[in-house]
């Protein structure tokens, strides 16, 4: 009998198991999907929340792909239980669903702060396609949206509530913003940008209470009330992972797995935001929470479930966002305070650069660089190189201490594109997204 | 399939390529959104073009979330302009560099071997930059070695 | 240390007019005061860039009206804050013909005291053109050394103190520090020491070996405390009015500048093979004019002078200017003797024999070290050779004395010649009275040392060939208004009706053929394109120009408008004082070869005729030195008629 795959969670890095089972199988499979919502892209949000795609744009898989590549999928339910002994998973109507193996891709949502109000109509989070259906539905030119929170995510959707026309101050508890992005030098030039953009940012502030006032709402703080149209609370996130207590697979910070992406239990998969995979420059467990690392993931999930023995190196954090025009971006391990750093900055360009080593080997980087500058791109995406290849700098590395700003030269003495050229994922040339086979 | 082969000791750095290559990509001369880029070694004696190296893992391709770029017909990774959100992971999981963006068009951009017809190759006077089918390889490595010692003894 | 902000900095506001502009022009003029330390776009629109096209004849139109003294006759002379340094660019600078990063500089020149058109290659045209400005104009005089900085909209006057004293590729250096860029990414044309100590030949010297040399334009930049100009290359997008076309053109000047017979050698060697063909004309100047014959030169060995061998002498790389396909520029590592290792630039045939033959040099290490020397002091390598080679032999003579000099300075002597160089462009000792250049040291000192030295009448000096054998530039350069050739170097004479040869040393045909001649060079030095690569039939760069911009320009339209802009500059040249006394070469320059190719041939002898053929057949007043009424109106310069004769014109 072919094998049973279950996938638990069609979003990114489930999707990308399913495209890779099929590519790599010799013999077709049977494979269902789980999912609590239809296949989509959450990084792709915030482009319908400024309008500039269609809704149906941010769909992975319609249903029709979804069965051309022969998929049962079970879509708008949950999985609410996972059997390991008897290879079960249970639905939240009750269905129960047998498998050879499985796996746990559910993601992650989003928390509110516990702030007395947060729970009130009107006050949103941004995560799911649903919740941001329900902020575009709020957003006018001229609203004055108030963003509770200055991470990441609070920033990838900060140019669209800015192009939809409405004005927006970002609250953040912490002395500043990005903090798990950027350096404190870096998070304070943002600041300044985007003041000088018109955003308006509060630090350290504390959000004791949210009311609702007139038709709109109104922020309380120890000092100096706010009063909006729309709140959003970009407070944080937690892996979807509770439905799994009790069950045998051992959670972490997120389900613990080996370079196989195994769980504790061997025919039980774990990918994306809920696994605590190897970081590729620390080589320790981790949490990532990045589209990236779900892809690779995914990927090398499906391709051993498909019976290739596909050992993952690990991932590497890579962020970007686009501030105002101005892209900030960092690489692996930005903010090892153990490493060896360089920075410099150029204020009317307007850049700055920080890189970070470990004996000679770049571990780190962060870049802020106007958004398509031509130079700032094509040194981007060499940093990354450089962190993900972990090349011998050598005296490259006095080089680009003294001269952060001149990339090109280092990387490509220091032969990184040979060392780059034979590495892939999954030990083969990648196919394109099209390409993948309908049927085996 | 066909590659883009660099000759770095031929290159002049007449810039030439970039030239060619935004007139064939975008219409206009606007050597800014040119893919291909020129890079100047030690004491501005030694120049090399550089772009994308069309690698196995295509990891502007893999990283996409919409699945915009893809695999043209000459076997080159290439965005696909409707399908583009403009997030910009491409650029930031392309390790050479060679991903773009136009703020203008919201779009990434990248070489796409102008379908199989590269503009920089017939523009390159020096044929710095040839069309052949042979694997890609580190082609300037070597010569940046070379040629950038001086710069680096400099530095100390 | 990092400052707390990244500024968004101040943008210049630009006005688009992308509908009504003409393809191959950015669409504004970049105006820089500084002594109000002020930077402004001014947007010019499509009649003022049909009528100047850029380059020269916008130069040209912008010091006749910029640059009258206020307030009664005459001009403001070089040093005053109200002169003008204008660098421009032109309508196929940016585009993919060859060689189009071209600058043109035109100011009021510390040699001539009067206009100025001098050219240099290099991306100073791309950069400028793709940070949407087709030209600066530099007015005003700043209290402290500044540079200019140009980011598309960001343009700003920096702080230069720390540039001071720097020389040229010093100052590009530092420049690429500050600002984090490297090679084509920022283009950088400055001053070094020579400049700023107002040395009156003093060059501006851009992107590694790349000089617009004539009439002291780098003291100009000096006088101004403008140490730099740093040029990111812009973002922004050139249009062509027929892109293809401009393509097509290109592919033609290409395969003409591949396979015609005239260009062929400069395609592939550059200006190289000038020195042996020139020596077999007798026009390779050796020794200050003192012989023709390359065996008088210590050491002289004609076989290694051949183009292949000058060039495989030293660790050669092509270091092409924007979009050319010429082997013309390289960058050249020495490969022997004491400045083995040193980085250098090929130097021209200008720098072949005013480093060297001009000064009995033939040690081609030491030659090419001292060329680039020249260009890192900012100072104009032709010139150089006429003041070091005239101090050589005065030396010899004992004009001038070892206890004058400081040092003895013999034939040859490439190291002395540098600290010579360094002297002068520090104005240090002898080295201030040199600063003033040939015909001012030459009138301080007198006597038989001022009969040896080799000089116009105006100030300037020739290019570096012996024009004792090349009657033609002798002449273009005594009547010139812009103080170095202004017609010269025919190429295609049949094109534009002249004959495909003439007797060299026959004064009448001499004449005819300068005038005939006329208006080519100054539309070529007004459309931001190489000299060299111009080197093609009139009628492809007209093709090119007409494909760029649409309008449909003919080779009569051409011929035309560099008469125009060449009789703009005379009014302007007059106006400056500039009279018909001042069209006569020095007592050497005009002497008669003693041996050689040219050995007998007088020029002074047929000098006044040559001039009265000259001034008829250009339309020119032979008594007051002004284009003639008639002349003026047939070229459609009413106008400037009126300016120059008032009503009865
Ligand atoms: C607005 C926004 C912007 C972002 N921008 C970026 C960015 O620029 N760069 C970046 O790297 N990352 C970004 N991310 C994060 C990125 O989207 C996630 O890291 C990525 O989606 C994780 O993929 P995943 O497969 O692990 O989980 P998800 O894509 O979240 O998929 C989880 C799936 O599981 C389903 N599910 C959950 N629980 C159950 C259950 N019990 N039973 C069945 N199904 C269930 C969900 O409905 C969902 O379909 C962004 C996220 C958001 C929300
Ligand atoms: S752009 Fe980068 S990642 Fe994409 S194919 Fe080219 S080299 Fe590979
Ligand atoms: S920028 Fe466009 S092509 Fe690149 S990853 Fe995003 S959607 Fe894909
Ligand atoms: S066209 Fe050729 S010679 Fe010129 S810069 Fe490009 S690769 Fe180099």
């Amino acid at each position: 009998m072919a094998a049973r795959h279950l996938i638990i969670g069609g979003g990114t890095a489930g999707m990308n198991a399913i495209r890779t089972i099929r590519e790599e199988e010799s013999e077709k499979s049977s494979i269902t999907l789980v999912s609590a919502e239809r296949p989509y892209s959450r990084m792709v949000l915030p482009y319908y929340l400024d309008r500039s795609i269609a809704e149906s744009h941010v769909f992975t898989a319609t249903a029709r792909v979804l069965a051309d590549w022969g998929v049962t999928a079970h879509l708008g339910k949950r999985v609410t239980a996972l059997d390991t002994a008897a290879n079960t998973c249970t639905l939240d109507d009750g269905t129960a669903i047998p498998y050879d193996d499985c796996l746990i891709a559910t993601g992650s949502s989003a928390v509110r702060a516990p702030v007395p109000g947060a729970d009130l109509p009107g006050v949103h989070s941004f995560w799911t396609l649903d919740e941001a259906r329900g902020v575009i539905a709020q957003i006018q030119p001229g609203s004055h949206v108030v963003m509770v929170g200055a991470g990441f995510i609070a920033f990838t959707i900060l140019n669209s509530i800015l192009s939809l026309g409405a004005k927006l101050t970002i609250v953040e508890i912490a002395p500043r913003i990005l903090p798990r992005m950027i350096d404190d030098t870096g998070a304070a030039l943002v600041q300044t940008w985007l003041k000088d953009h018109g955003v308006t940012v509060r630090t350290g502030a504390k959000v004791a209470r949210i009311e609702d006032a007139k038709g709109k709402k109104r922020l309380k703080f120890a000092s100096g009330d706010l009063t909006c149209d729309v709140v959003i609370m970009a407070t944080g996130i937690k892996t979807n992972l509770e439905w799994l207590k009790g069950s045998a697979v051992k959670v972490n910070q997120g389900i613990v797995v080996d370079d196989y992406l195994r769980s504790s239990v061997p025919n039980v998969y774990a990918g994306g935001d809920v696994a605590e995979g190897r970081d590729l420059i620390s080589q320790k467990p981790a949490v990532h929470a990045i589209e990236p690392t779900a892809q690779e993931h995914g990927r090398v999930v499906g391709a051993n479930m498909a019976g290739k023995n596909v050992r993952y190196r690990g991932s590497l954090i890579i962020n970007i966002v686009e501030v105002c025009h101005l892209d900030v971006a960092s690489f692996g391990a930005w903010d090892d305070a153990g490493a060896e750093a360089a920075s410099g900055v150029k204020a009317d360009r307007p850049a700055y650069r920080k890189l970070l080593w470990r004996g000679d080997r770049l571990t780190g980087a962060i870049i802020l660089g106007r958004s398509g500058d031509i130079w700032t791109v094509n040194d981007v995406g060499m940093l990354k190189g450089l962190v993900q290849s972990g090349v011998s700098l050598g005296r490259w590395k006095e080089y680009l201490k003294k001269n952060p700003f001149d990339v090109k030269p280092a990387f490509i003495a220091s032969k990184t594109t040979s060392t780059l050229l034979p590495e892939t994922v999954l030990g083969r040339p990648s196919k394109a997204p099209g390409e993948t086979p309908v049927a085996v | 399939m066909s590659v883009l082969r660099l000759h770095p000791q031929k290159c002049t750095g007449c810039l030439r390529c970039e030239l060619a290559c935004s007139y064939m990509q975008t219409g206009e001369f606007q050597p800014a959104k040119s893919v291909i880029r020129v890079s100047p070694f030690e004491g501005h004696t030694s120049y090399a073009p550089y772009t994308c190296t069309q690698c196995a893992e295509g990891w502007c391709m893999t990283a996409c979330p919409v699945g915009a770029i893809t695999i043209n017909a000459v076997g080159a990774k290439d965005v696909l302009d409707d399908k583009c959100v403009g997030c910009k992971l491409c650029t930031i999981a392309c390790p050479y560099g060679t991903m773009f963006y136009d703020p203008g068009t919201r779009k990434a951009f990248k070489c796409n071997l102008c379908g199989g017809a590269p503009a920089c190759a017939e523009a390159c006077p020096t044929a710095a930059i040839t069309y052949e089918d042979v694997a890609t390889a580190d082609w300037l490595g070597d010569f940046a070695v070379e040629r950038t010692a001086r710069v680096l003894a400099e530095a100390r | 240390m990092t400052p707390a902000t990244l500024t968004a900095p101040k943008q210049l506001k630009t006005t688009s007019t992308a509908t009504t502009r003409p393809g191959g022009y950015a669409g504004n003029l970049l105006r820089v005061d500084l002594t109000r330390r002020t930077c402004r776009a001014e947007p010019w629109g499509p009649e003022m860039m049909r009528e100047l096209l850029g380059g020269v004849g916008l130069g040209a139109m912008i010091l006749y009206r910029e640059t009258a003294a206020k307030g009664g006759k005459g001009n403001v002379s070089w040093d005053h804050p109200d002169n003008r340094l204008v660098l421009a660019t032109g309508p196929l600078a940016g585009l993919p013909v060859w060689g189009t990063g071209g600058l043109t500089v035109c100011t009021i020149g510390a040699g001539t005291n009067g206009p100025t058109s001098t050219q240099a290659n290099g991306f100073f045209g791309t950069n400028l053109k793709y940070c949407g400005y087709d030209a600066i104009m530099v007015q005003g005089q700043s209290k402290d050394w500044v540079y200019l900085y140009i980011n598309d909209d960001v343009v700003e006057l920096r702080d230069a103190r720390s540039l001071v004293g720097l020389d040229t590729w010093e100052t590009q250096g530092a420049l690429y520090k500050e600002t984090g860029l490297a090679g084509h990414q920022l283009s950088v044309y400055s001053i070094g020491p020579a400049g700023e100590n107002l040395v009156r030949f003093a060059a501006i010297q851009g992107d590694y070996g790349h000089v617009a040399s004539k009439n002291g334009c780098g003291a100009v930049m000096g006088k101004k405390r403008l140490k730099a100009v740093a040029i990111v290359k812009g973002t922004k997008s050139l249009r062509a009015a027929d892109p293809r076309g401009v393509v097509q053109a290109a592919e033609e000047i290409a395969h003409d500048l591949r396979t015609d017979a005239s260009a062929r050698s400069l395609y592939e060697y550059g200006t190289l093979p000038g020195v042996v063909n020139l020596s077999k004309m007798g026009a390779l100047p050796i020794k200050n004019y003192t012989t023709n014959l390359t065996s008088n030169v210590a050491g002289a060995d004609m076989s290694v002078w051949e183009a292949p061998k000058l060039r495989e002498n030293f660790d050669h790389r092509g270091h092409q200017c924007n979009a050319c396909g010429m082997h013309h520029c390289h960058m050249s590592v020495i490969r022997h003797g004491d400045q083995k290792g040193k980085i250098v630039d090929e130097p021209e045939y200008e720098g072949w024999s005013g480093c060297g033959w001009a000064i009995g040099a033939a040690d081609r290490d030491g030659v090419a070290w001292l060329n680039t020397q020249c260009d890192r002091a900012c100072v104009d390598v032709n010139e150089w050779g006429w003041l070091c080679g005239w101090v050589m032999e005065c030396q010899e003579k004992g004009y001038i004395t070892k206890e004058q000099l400081g040092f003895e300075l013999k034939w040859g002597d490439v190291k002395g010649s540098n600290r010579l160089l360094q002297m002068v462009s520090r104005r240090e000792g002898f080295g201030n009275i040199l600063a003033e250049g040939v015909k001012r040291a030459a009138e301080k000192l007198g006597g038989p040392a001022k009969e040896c030295a080799i000089y116009i009448e105006k100030g300037a000096t020739p290019r570096g060939h012996d024009h004792r054998s090349r009657w033609e530039e002798m002449l273009d350069t005594c009547t010139s208004s812009t103080a170095t050739m202004e017609t010269g170097n025919p190429v295609h004479p049949t094109e534009i009706g002249q004959p495909a040869r003439i007797n060299p040393f026959d004064g009448e045909q001499v004449a005819k053929y300068v005038a005939g001649l006329r208006g080519r060079r100054s539309f070529e030095d007004s459309l931001g394109i190489c000299i060299f690569t111009s080197r093609t039939r009139l009628e492809y760069i007209c093709r090119a120009l007409s494909a760029a911009t649409g309008w449909a320009f003919t080779v009569d339209d051409a011929l035309r408008f560099g008469k125009r802009t060449a009789a703009i500059n005379r009014a302007t040249a007059l106006r400056c004082g500039h009279t018909g006394a001042m069209e006569y070469p020095s007592t050497r320059y005009g002497s008669t070869p003693v041996d050689g190719p040219a050995k007998g041939q007088a020029i002074r002898a047929q000098w006044e005729k040559m001039l009265d053929t000259w001034y008829a057949e250009v339309g020119f007043d032979r008594k007051t030195g002004k284009p003639l009424p008639k002349t003026l109106k047939e070229l459609g310069l009413e106008w400037l008629a009126r300016d120059l004769w008032g009503k009865k014109a």
